[in-house]
């Protein structure tokens, strides 16, 4: 019997993901309709190296676009990114400006990193972008594209790029399978926002109606709450079949389980009870309850590697869709699969959040508050001291 | 202040990376200097025969190749990165014995130098080059089973022809370099990416290969930094 439920959530599993792969090929199947082109802003907040850094930068510095500026925006001068950025500012002076500041109060370390730079840019269109983006010269003319009059917030598709370690490898299969679908089964079946921090198109106007920065200051997802806040507000959020390159390189394996289990953590925060259908949408991990409920028998490990090939061949076909080629890496689906199961499990754990060596707790709709090692035991005896003093 | 590692590693000799790569990471993360240093091993001890073997060393069949890639990247590097590479090679004197090894930074090579000759020969030749000579890990590293012990040994003999010591190399601190007031420099002995992350130095001059050997040669206006992505 059991078996029979299992086999049935197999069989559920990989249609969720076909779905899945069906929504992809729809969104890149969208066309760009070019139409004006008015001057942007990018704001790109900068900490630390990311992988191809100087790269990454310089080609927001080769657009074809007739009128822009890009802000690098740091916290602090020794910041090893701001070598770059300056040498990056060097080449492309009349382009470039860096702006550093810290003041600002923030808890989410990018809103703080940015609040300065967008006061400094000029331009009524802006664009944010993560530094670890790389893109093609086309990019702000084809996203632009799609910011129409009803338009809140224009958004782009990721694909991760050029991994050369095992956490690298894994984190571009990641982004590559269930983060790039997921995001365009939620736009095209379900017609949820979905906004993705690393490029976010606005103009000042509607951005302020919402709040600006400050009512996003202290929530971890502030990419998420922007595009819900736009949505209240009755402007479309559209996520643009223009797809950019998230570079990654040389990643540790822990930078890999870290990311995905804040991420995780956010997804927890944000779905609610709705997190529980997220497994459905991995089928390597649905499959392999088989052989774990029914034995290691010939019968179940064959079922389980007759999965893991099926998911193989979507992995492989999505990396031929999006133009990103998998090679040897995709024998690692099935391992990345694997451990990203376990980490759906973290966020029912714990609440406690690792983002760029700041510490949070993670509450609802991700609103997060510094993390206190011993505030429990604070509060127990803050408590008790209450009691026994009256 | 310039950000520079005089001591890189690429797959000519023991390192994992190419050239190009190895060139294209430290330009993407901001340096300004770095040196491309690969083994010259001395092949007539067993541990420089099986360096040979498995060519985990530059030899002098292959070293004009090695510069010409060299000088071609340095090129490439300048215009992309604004960033100098300088050829250089690792002259490996490897034993079995720690006191009998020693390892030395030839920095701005320009003709292949034999690891087998003898010290005073090969600084002789350096000097002759307009090298810079850089003794390299001179002091025990933590957890190595075999170190390069010789030039500390030695100092009282050597330490006239060499110009700048490593007081530290990736993570280890030598601080008996500073007891002994000599020139210093901070080097990430790069063998694999995350070795990017390591000490470095920073050299208060101007950028040019003249003024940055100058600079380590006077030991004026250098500093070392742990740098951390």
């Amino acid at each position: 019997m059991i078996l029979w439920i299992v086999l049935c959530l197999v069989f559920l599993s990989l249609t969720v993901y076909f779905v899945q792969i069906l929504a992809l090929r729809r969104k890149l199947s969208e066309s760009y309709g070019l139409t004006n082109f008015p001057p942007i802003s990018i704001i790109k907040p900068l900490k630390g190296l990311d992988d191809n850094l100087f790269d990454n930068l310089e080609s927001f510095c080769k657009q074809d676009y007739p009128e822009y500026e890009v802000i690098f925006s740091l916290q602090d001068r020794n910041d090893p990114a701001y070598r770059v950025a300056e040498k990056v500012r060097n080449k492309y002076p009349e382009l470039v400006k860096i702006v550093i500041d810290s003041s600002y109060n923030a808890l989410n370390p990018k809103v703080k990193n940015m609040i300065s730079a967008y006061k400094e840019s000029k331009y009524d269109y802006f664009l944010i972008s993560d530094s670890n983006v790389y893109v093609e010269p086309d990019y702000l003319k084809k996203t632009v594209s799609s910011m129409t009059s009803d338009t809140g917030l224009v958004t782009n598709l990721i694909v991760g790029h050029g991994g050369k370690t095992l956490g690298a490898k894994l984190e571009n299969l990641q982004l590559n399978s269930f983060v790039i679908t997921s995001v365009c089964f939620l736009d095209k079946f379900l017609k949820m926002p979905c906004s993705i921090g690393k490029s976010m198109l606005m103009r000042k106007s509607d951005f302020e109606e919402i709040g600006g920065f400050n009512a996003v200051k202290d929530v971890l997802a502030e990419d998420y709450l922007i595009g819900k806040l736009m949505h209240q507000k009755g402007k479309r959020v559209v996520l643009c079949s223009y797809t950019i390159r998230n570079i990654n390189e040389y990643w540790s394996m822990n930078k890999f389980l870290n990311r995905h289990t804040r991420w995780a953590k956010i997804r927890w925060k944000i779905a609610g009870l709705k997190y529980f259908s997220e497994p459905l949408s991995n089928p390597v991990f649905v499959s392999s309850l088989i052989p774990v409920l029914e034995g290691f028998s010939k019968i179940s490990m064959t079922a389980f590697i007759l999965v893991v090939t099926i998911k193989i061949a979507f992995d492989l076909y999505i990396s031929r869709l999006i133009k990103s080629p998998i090679g040897l890496s995709g024998l690692l689906i099935p391992l990345k699969d694997l451990i990203t199961a376990i980490i759906w499990f973290v966020p029912l754990l714990s609440c406690k959040i690792n983002w760029r060596d700041n510490l949070y707790i993670i509450g609802k709709n991700t609103v997060i508050k510094p993390y206190e090692s011993n505030s429990s035991l604070k509060v127990v005896f803050n408590r008790l001291k209450t009691v026994i003093t009256g | 202040m310039l950000l520079c590692d005089f001591h890189i590693h690429t797959k000519y000799s023991d390192g994992s990376m190419e050239l190009r790569k190895v060139v294209d990471l430290f330009g993407q993360a901001g340096f300004d200097v770095i040196a491309i240093t690969d083994h010259v091993v001395n092949g007539d001890s067993m541990i420089g025969k099986f360096a040979y073997k498995f060519r985990f060393t530059v030899t002098e069949k292959n070293f004009n190749e090695y510069i010409e890639n060299i000088r071609y990247e340095a090129k490439r590097a300048l215009e992309k990165y604004g960033m100098i590479v300088i050829p250089g090679v690792e002259i490996s004197k490897n034993y079995l014995s720690s006191e009998k090894s020693a390892h030395i930074l030839i920095i701005d090579i320009k003709d292949f130098i034999p690891a087998c000759a003898s010290y005073e020969t090969i600084f002789l030749e350096a000097k002759k080059q307009n090298a810079l000579v850089v003794a390299c890990h001179p002091h025990h590293i933590k957890g190595e089973i075999r170190n390069t012990l010789y030039l500390w040994k030695n100092r009282n003999k050597y330490g006239k022809y060499i110009d700048a010591w490593e007081i530290a190399n990736r993570d280890d601190v030598f601080n008996v370099v500073s007891l002994k007031k000599y020139p210093y420099i901070a080097n990430s002995d790069f063998h694999k990416a995350r070795h990017l992350y390591s000490w470095k130095t920073l050299l208060n001059c101007d950028k040019n290969v003249v003024s940055i050997k100058n600079c380590i040669k006077n030991n004026k206006g250098v500093a070392i930094t742990l740098f951390r992505g």
